[in-house]
């Protein structure tokens, strides 16, 4: 008997129960879209924030203890090389996952034919790794300097074979050798020489304006370096500094075993560099402090703005459901009153209305939590132009809110419920 | 005259003696509207304040000498040219090649509390220097002479313009006391750090500025603007943007300003349906009233004005008190995240409160419609 009372409210007064389904679903949607964004939200920007580049330098271990300080007084390398064949090592890593790319420099100093000193930088542009756990990268400079403008030109496309000899020069040494796209240029290297072509020039804004970028093999064949390199720029996601990783990032011996494992199982930029080390022989790797500092408060800032966005948004949605579920239960004081009339107990008419609001709710939550899933990715895909991720963590949360608040909207109405009197009621008083 | 006090005399009532149900109804206006007024404040907001975050990436506009001398006179110029509001840093840098323990080091002097505010990510072991006297060495520098925070050491400078003929030329030299390590992942880390004034008296002569980092507030289209208004003024000065700062900054603030603005509208849109659901609530529950209405001679024309005034009445209210509310929560949201209040838009008054009144009106329109074309007889009779 009580289900059949039930179907026959659903389906009865459907326009009614839709009216209700509609705004849960409204409700349960808007609290999905903003839970996901939310928690993805971190994600997103710390990728977008990849354009300040590389947030990890890796040197050797010997150049960083005599310091650059060396280089700059006479322009000679250190002497100190990283071995190019470990390069595949840091994508093995505990954080693997959170290298987004990285690119090996060899810095070579080279005479051109008018007998100007110039530096031709060797590095990766878009090399292509198959890693040995099956996955593919393309890594190199490509990405890791987005902020250079290519004045003419195009970038250097590792991957094409007849690329070998080609390079990419800075828009203040292209001026000054008044070389343009498509020119050849010859270099002199302390061991050998060779003819470049010009296929793009770049304005970076800074020193790099007068440098000449060749591949990695050219430049290492120049002075003689093969399989050497200077230093790795390593681009990682990284979770902000906290205590932890401040006692860690001075001393990581000084942590408990405890301490040490939370602190090398967290992406923080220090364990990062602790894990690069640990792979690459010889190695010194330190954060760029100016990138990983201003990411952390910048990350930290943009997920508290959307914490508290969430949070009014959900209100906002909670208040708009209680109200509807109020308001419709008012209207039925009518049938309650009958059905107290005819000797219903006050606690099986509320059951009866509670289960009803509760079927509809169900049915509501349930539509608005896919279109709230497809909110989310019209987000995702007009501002990141990448899919949001679902958090399994968004599923209770809003099945929560959506039965919290079906439930507290539902207290005004039974207790006008319970203080009914069917006389009057159905007086029309 | 008459008519018109009647009519506002039963919106009113009628208002006053449903007050839970017009409560809970202007409960939920006043929501959309404290969404409205808060989310677009915060919109307009957020590239201002996160603009300022991004000022902890350092210097975004260098300025070097066009002919190897720029004199920090000039400096002044130039950055005279760019708005006291958005100028959050200069640091005028000055390098001479000093000695520390007879090995040679580069000096930088610069205005200190200048350049702690260009370079903020700058992670100093110990304190900036403030007074005359007082070092702050590069990590790579204290290493290498093994300094400790809070020491005192000597540095050495050899005039080489001084004319001395065949003497042996006399070291300047000064005492500085180690106030701060300075720890950057860079090159800074080589350096050792002193207030210009000190450079001035070790070197015995002033000299002149090597570079200017400037941290200015503002997109890249305005920074543009002031590094060409300064070329044009000084010419002794060459104003150049710190491409990867800027070129970075722009893209990710306007992806944060384009996700707060896309849910900015799906949240409205969303408390938008909420209220015109409630709305349609409120008057579907009052098909008798009408009903009795219509039977005693009421026009649908007054009726609907009625309702309807009624229902702009709540929007009005609701508006009203949504704008406070919303700047409330954008003061709220703004002094959590950034730190910073927030400035109020006079101009949001009145759009949220007429958005909110619109909304209403037309969220009960519709079922006041339908309503009136019932037949009273049959709403009165109960069916």
């Amino acid at each position: 008997m009580f289900f059949r009372m039930i179907r026959g409210t659903l389906f009865r007064q459907w326009k009614k129960m839709l009216m209700i389904a509609f705004t849960i679903a409204l409700g349960a949607s808007l609290a999905t879209a903003m839970l996901s964004v939310m928690l993805d939200v971190g994600d997103k920007v710390n990728q977008e924030l990849k354009t300040y580049g590389a947030n990890i330098k890796v040197v050797p271990k010997e150049s960083s203890v005599l310091s650059e300080l060396y280089e700059v007084q006479d322009g000679e390398a250190s002497g100190a090389y990283l071995k190019e064949d470990e390069l595949g090592k840091i994508k093995t890593i505990f954080w693997a996952f959170n290298i987004v790319d990285f690119a090996p420099f060899v810095n070579v100093n080279a005479e051109l034919d008018d007998g100007t000193q110039a530096v031709v930088v060797g590095s990766w542009f878009n090399h292509h790794m198959e890693l040995p756990t099956g996955e593919q990268l393309d890594a190199g400079i490509v990405s890791m300097r987005n902020w250079w403008d290519l004045t003419s030109g195009a970038w250097l496309d590792e991957q094409n074979q007849t690329n070998s000899n080609s390079a990419m020069i800075g828009q203040a040494i292209a001026e000054k050798q008044g070389l343009s796209v498509g020119d050849t240029f010859h270099v002199k290297g302390s061991a050998g020489d060779e003819n470049f072509v010009v296929v793009g020039i770049f304005d970076a804004g800074g020193e790099e304006d007068d440098e000449i970028f060749v591949p990695l093999n050219a430049a290492q064949a120049l002075s003689d370096l093969d399989g050497c390199i200077d230093s790795i720029e390593v681009s990682a996601l990284t979770t902000p500094d906290n205590e932890l990783a401040e006692k860690a990032a001075k001393d990581p011996s000084s942590l408990t075993v405890s301490q040490y494992e939370t602190w090398y199982c967290t992406a923080y930029v220090s364990s990062i560099c602790y894990q690069i080390q640990e792979v690459i022989t010889d190695s010194v790797a330190s954060p760029v402090r100016q990138v990983a500092d201003s990411e952390g408060a910048i990350l930290e800032k943009t997920q508290l703005l959307m914490v508290l966005i969430t949070i009014l948004s959900l209100i906002g949605a909670a208040l708009g459901i209680s109200n509807l579920v109020t308001a419709s239960v008012m209207e039925r004081s009518r049938e309650i009153g009958l059905m107290k009339a005819i000797g219903a107990q006050n606690s099986s008419v509320s059951g009866l209305v509670l289960t009803e609001i509760f079927i509809t709710a169900i049915v509501g939550g349930v539509a608005g939590f896919f279109a709230g899933f497809g909110f989310a990715q019209i987000i995702g895909r007009t501002v990141f132009g990448s899919s949001i991720n679902m958090r399994p963590m968004v599923i209770p949360l809003v099945a929560v809110l959506v039965v919290l608040v079906t439930l507290l909207g539902s207290i005004p109405a039974v207790r006008m419920l319970l203080i009914l009197r069917p006389t009057e009621v159905l007086h029309g008083r | 005259m008459k008519k018109r006090r009647m009519y506002f005399r039963m919106i009113t009532a009628s208002l006053m003696r449903r007050r839970s149900r017009m409560l809970a109804a202007l409960l939920s206006i006043a929501i959309g509207a404290t969404v409205l007024s808060g989310l677009v404040t915060i919109y307009y907001d957020v590239p201002k304040q996160l603009g300022a975050q991004f000022r902890n990436y350092g210097a975004n506009m260098i300025l070097t000498a066009n002919d190897e001398k720029m004199s920090a006179a000039e400096v002044r110029k130039g950055t005279d040219c760019i708005d006291k509001e958005d100028l959050v840093g200069v640091a005028p840098y000055r390098y001479e090649n000093v000695r520390i323990n007879e090995f040679p080091v580069v000096a930088a002097a610069t205005d200190l509390s200048g350049a702690q505010s260009t370079s903020p990510y700058w992670s100093v072991d110990g304190e900036w220097p403030s007074a005359g006297g007082e070092l702050m060495v590069g990590a790579n520098v204290a290493e290498k002479f093994r300094l400790k925070t809070g020491g005192d050491i000597t540095v050495n400078f050899t005039p080489e313009d001084i004319e001395t003929g065949d003497e042996p030329v006399a070291d300047n030299s000064l005492n500085f006391k180690i106030t701060g390590i300075l720890d950057t992942g860079g090159s800074e880390e080589d350096y050792v750090y002193m207030s210009l004034e000190d450079l001035e008296a070790l070197t015995g002569r002033a000299g002149n500025i090597s570079i200017a980092e400037l941290s200015v507030s503002a997109d890249s289209e305005q920074l543009a603007a002031y590094a060409e208004k300064i070329n044009k003024t000084v010419p002794a000065v060459s104003a150049r943007l710190v491409k990867r700062v800027t070129a970075s900054e722009t893209t990710v603030l306007t992806k944060l300003q384009a996700l707060v603005l896309l849910v900015t509208i799906v949240v409205l849109a969303l408390t938008m349906i909420c209220v015109a659901t409630t709305m349609t609530a409120v008057v579907a529950e009052r098909r008798k009233e009408i009903g009795l209405r219509k039977a005693i001679g009421a026009s649908d024309k007054s009726i609907i004005l009625e309702f309807v005034g009624e229902s702009m009445l709540l929007g009005f209210l609701g508006g009203v008190l949504g704008t406070i509310l919303g700047f409330v929560f954008a003061q709220e949201v703004s002094v959590n995240v950034f730190n910073s209040s927030i400035s109020f838009r006079p101009l949001l008054i009145p759009i949220t409160v007429i958005a909110s009144i619109a909304v209403t009106a037309v969220s009960s329109l519709l079922p006041i419609r339908s309503a009136t074309e019932v037949d009273p007889a049959l709403v009165l009779k109960g069916e």
